[in-house]
């Protein structure tokens, strides 16, 4: 029969206690000091590429179902476009294709700049006013980077890259200090409701759960999808594409395909204070966000930890349980060889003295090699023990390395019995 | 004065330093780029307007027309006849567009334009960036041992006290990393790339590395670039490699900070890793351990965020 494998986690949840391995063959469960820190150590390296390689198929997958979804969307454009210059080729048969081409390529280059030619030249608002580039720095310094706006002098790269260097743990420590005030904030209300809670009786984790659950859905309440409707309503995006532009900027992704109050063209009125208050809001939610992704990050730890702390349990109650087996069937030996030896002698004491009352010859079985062998054959009792066969035997030099003992053939279902009781029966041949 | 008062004076006065420092670079940006929009916005015009009078082209119909044509390339379909055979989705650059998306990179010179797209982008990215926030903190974690930890022991026993070590060996990692990770792979863009002089390669590293991602360079987006999907999965890799880096010369300087008593003094967390904390990340053993593996989970760009994040869960 095969051994269930000790090390294998699931069976960890099949058995509440470590089985005995009744494999044909011997096995030794000997728990060494080091041996356990270097598995430690390879499960360490193999968690890290573990985890490593799952991030490498989490992209995998990312990029399939990318391609998957956008791929023919960004092919019906493309056609749409492409019929759209012929169109205008054909109606303005003056243009020839290479003219065209090029003002395009201009005009593409301009947008990157941050130019738009359609329009009016004298209406527009400059992308690089004071409040413009007030905005632009902080997309800098928060890492958010949307990209509608970027520099393009030689001066103006270099002084964004210092720039940056020096803003960017100006930041952290800020969204440090703002996401530790909004955290006794929360924590504060969270341990009211958390009191009254307390009142029926529910068991910790419970609260625990509950208090998370609340922190998920009024910070999102609060920082998405207020803002959301909000930008909706003012911006006049979709509810999706707010939802979008809320979370894709929160995560400092930033695309920047979707920037509030930076509508090119002065087709949105915005208020003063419009920019100002988005970007405070844009800093209160990348606190509450980091606080959100820290916590997903929790979740990921505490489901790999699980299954380590299963395995590490596991090991521990192997190691432990061994300790107590070998200990007991130390004892066992200890006390059967004092009983066997006790019986022998009995046995040799009736044997002369039946020799010196019947003039018999018994010759008691020795074992050729001198060792101490027991051997139980429990003979009429066989049918209530089906398999037990019980050998003891004590190997020279394995006893004095780690005490384990070799057992075979012992029934599982005594593996929980710490004594075992054995008759010993002499048969004279 | 209390504790609380005194965080709450210090948070004030960062915020305060906070918005100086973002109008100081305000002006500075105004300044340096505003007459070069100027300009460009003239040569612009001066081009509509020549455009306009040699064809038979009137106003709207043009305007009509570049409408559209800025609307695709938005998001990356050009009209150019030579790029027309690029896909931006295919799978290389699909890759490489979930890894901008998971590293808070987010150039954004591709974006998804279906509704659906929009939407599987938002769960993919909760999800994906705690996940690789874990992976780069957990490899941090590994590499600080050979790359921190035992050069500055080889310093100390070669004579030096611990903070001068620590300062020698940080000094040195910063200019390692800045040679390797921006100089070589600056040099190396500038020759692939065809339009990009030296600088522009070293500020696309810098903003690439830091996750800003302002996306107006990146690499692999010129027409008829050969070998592409190799090229932009090389690309994608010497980013993860960068970014880990970032966070181990961060981390570094976390310690070096802790050692001149300047966490102490702006009432930071220390960075919280022991000479004897030889237990992974990941498994804990104890209360104690929770915490501390709990404040390297958290976003590591923050180094000052991580306790702040736990009150929040309890």
């Amino acid at each position: 029969m095969a051994a269930p494998d000790l090390l294998d986690p699931k069976s960890a949840a099949h058995f509440s206690k470590p089985r005995l391995s009744f494999s044909t063959k011997p096995v030794g469960l000997n728990f060494q000091e080091d041996e356990y820190d270097t598995r430690t150590t390879v499960m360490r390296w193999k968690t890290v590429s573990a985890i490593f390689f799952m991030v490498v198929l989490y992209l995998i997958i990312g990029a399939l179902v990318f391609r998957a979804l956008e791929q023919p969307h960004e092919s019906s454009q493309k056609l749409a476009i492409l019929a759209e210059k012929l169109d205008f080729l054909s109606v303005h048969v003056c243009v020839n294709s290479s003219e065209l081409e090029d003002l395009v390529k201009q005009v593409v280059s301009a947008i990157r700049a941050g130019v738009n030619p359609s329009g009016n030249y004298s209406n527009q608002t400059s992308l690089w006013d004071l409040s413009s580039s007030f905005f632009f720095a902080g997309t800098v310094i928060t890492t958010i980077g949307f990209g509608n706006i970027s520099p393009h002098t030689e001066g103006g790269r270099i002084f964004c890259i210092i720039y940056a260097l020096l803003g960017i743990p100006l930041f952290g420590f800020l969204l440090a200090g703002v996401g530790d005030q909004l955290g006794t904030i929360f924590g504060k209300g969270i341990a009211k409701v958390e009191k009254m809670i307390v009142k029926w009786k529910v068991s910790q984790t419970k609260i625990r759960v509950i208090s998370t659950v609340i922190f998920i859905l009024f910070g999102c309440l609060l920082f998405v999808t207020l803002p959301a409707v909000i930008f909706k309503h003012i911006e006049g995006w979709s509810t999706l594409e707010s939802i979008y532009f809320v979370v894709i900027t929160l995560t400092t992704i930033g695309f920047g395909d979707f920037v509030a109050g930076e509508k090119g063209g002065s087709e949105i009125e915005y208020l003063d204070y419009y920019k100002p208050v988005v970007w405070f809001y844009i800093l209160v939610g990348l606190a509450y966000f980091a606080a959100v992704l820290s916590m997903i990050g929790d979740w990921f730890r505490v489901i790999s930890k699980k299954t380590k702390e299963e395995v590490g349990e596991f090991r521990a109650h192997a190691a432990e349980w061994t300790a107590n087996v070998s200990a007991e069937f130390k004892e066992t030996r200890r006390r059967l060889s004092v009983d066997v030896y006790d019986k022998f002698q009995r046995a040799a004491s009736i044997k002369r003295k039946l020799s010196s009352e019947l003039g018999l010859n018994v010759t008691p079985r020795q074992d050729p090699m001198g060792r101490r062998t027991l051997s139980v054959n429990l003979g009429d009792e066989r049918e209530a023990y089906p398999n037990l066969t019980l050998c003891l035997t004590p190997v020279p030099g394995t006893l004095a390395r780690n005490g384990s003992i070799y057992l075979n053939g012992l029934s599982p279902d005594y593996a929980d019995r710490r004594e075992i009781e054995i008759a010993i029966e002499e048969t004279p041949n | 004065m209390s504790s609380l008062s005194k965080s709450w004076i210090l948070l004030v006065g960062l915020i305060l330093f906070y918005v100086t420092y973002l109008m100081l670079g305000a002006l500075v940006f105004s300044s340096i780029e505003r007459p070069v929009e100027e300009q460009l916005k003239l040569d612009i015009e001066t081009l509509r307007q020549e455009f306009l009078n040699q064809s038979c082209i009137n106003d709207t119909s043009l305007d009509t027309f570049l409408v559209k044509v800025l609307e695709a390339n938005k998001y990356g379909v050009s009209i150019l006849r030579n790029s027309s055979l690029d896909s931006n989705w295919d799978l290389a650059s699909s890759l490489f567009f979930a890894n901008t998306l998971v590293t808070t990179v987010g150039y954004g010179h591709t974006t998804p334009l279906s509704d659906a797209g929009k939407a599987f982008s938002i769960f993919y990215a909760l999800l994906g960036v705690p996940f690789t926030m874990l992976v780069l903190t957990a490899c941090v974690q590994r590499l600080m041992y050979p790359l921190v930890y035992a050069p500055v022991g080889l310093v100390q026993r070669a004579g030096l006290t611990q903070r001068s070590a620590t300062e020698v060996h940080f000094l040195v990692l910063t200019v390692v990393v800045v040679l390797s990770f921006f100089m070589v792979p600056a040099a190396v863009f500038n020759t692939l790339e065809d339009n990009w002089s030296f600088l522009d390669a070293v500020y696309f590293c810098f903003i690439s590395l830091c996750t800003i991602g302002l996306g107006d360079y990146v690499p692999g987006e010129q027409a008829g670039q050969r070998l592409r999907p190799l090229y932009k999965i090389s690309v994608m890799v010497y980013l993860f490699l960068g970014l880990l880096m970032m966070y181990l010369v961060l981390r570094a300087f976390h310690k070096l900070a802790d050692l001149h008593g300047l966490t102490a003094m702006l009432q930071l967390p220390h960075c919280e890793e022991d000479e004897d904390e030889d237990k992974t990340p990941i498994v804990e053993a104890g209360p104690e351990d929770q915490q501390q593996a709990d404040k390297a989970a958290s976003k590591p760009l923050d180094p000052g965020s991580q306790l702040s994040y736990n009150s929040i869960n309890r």
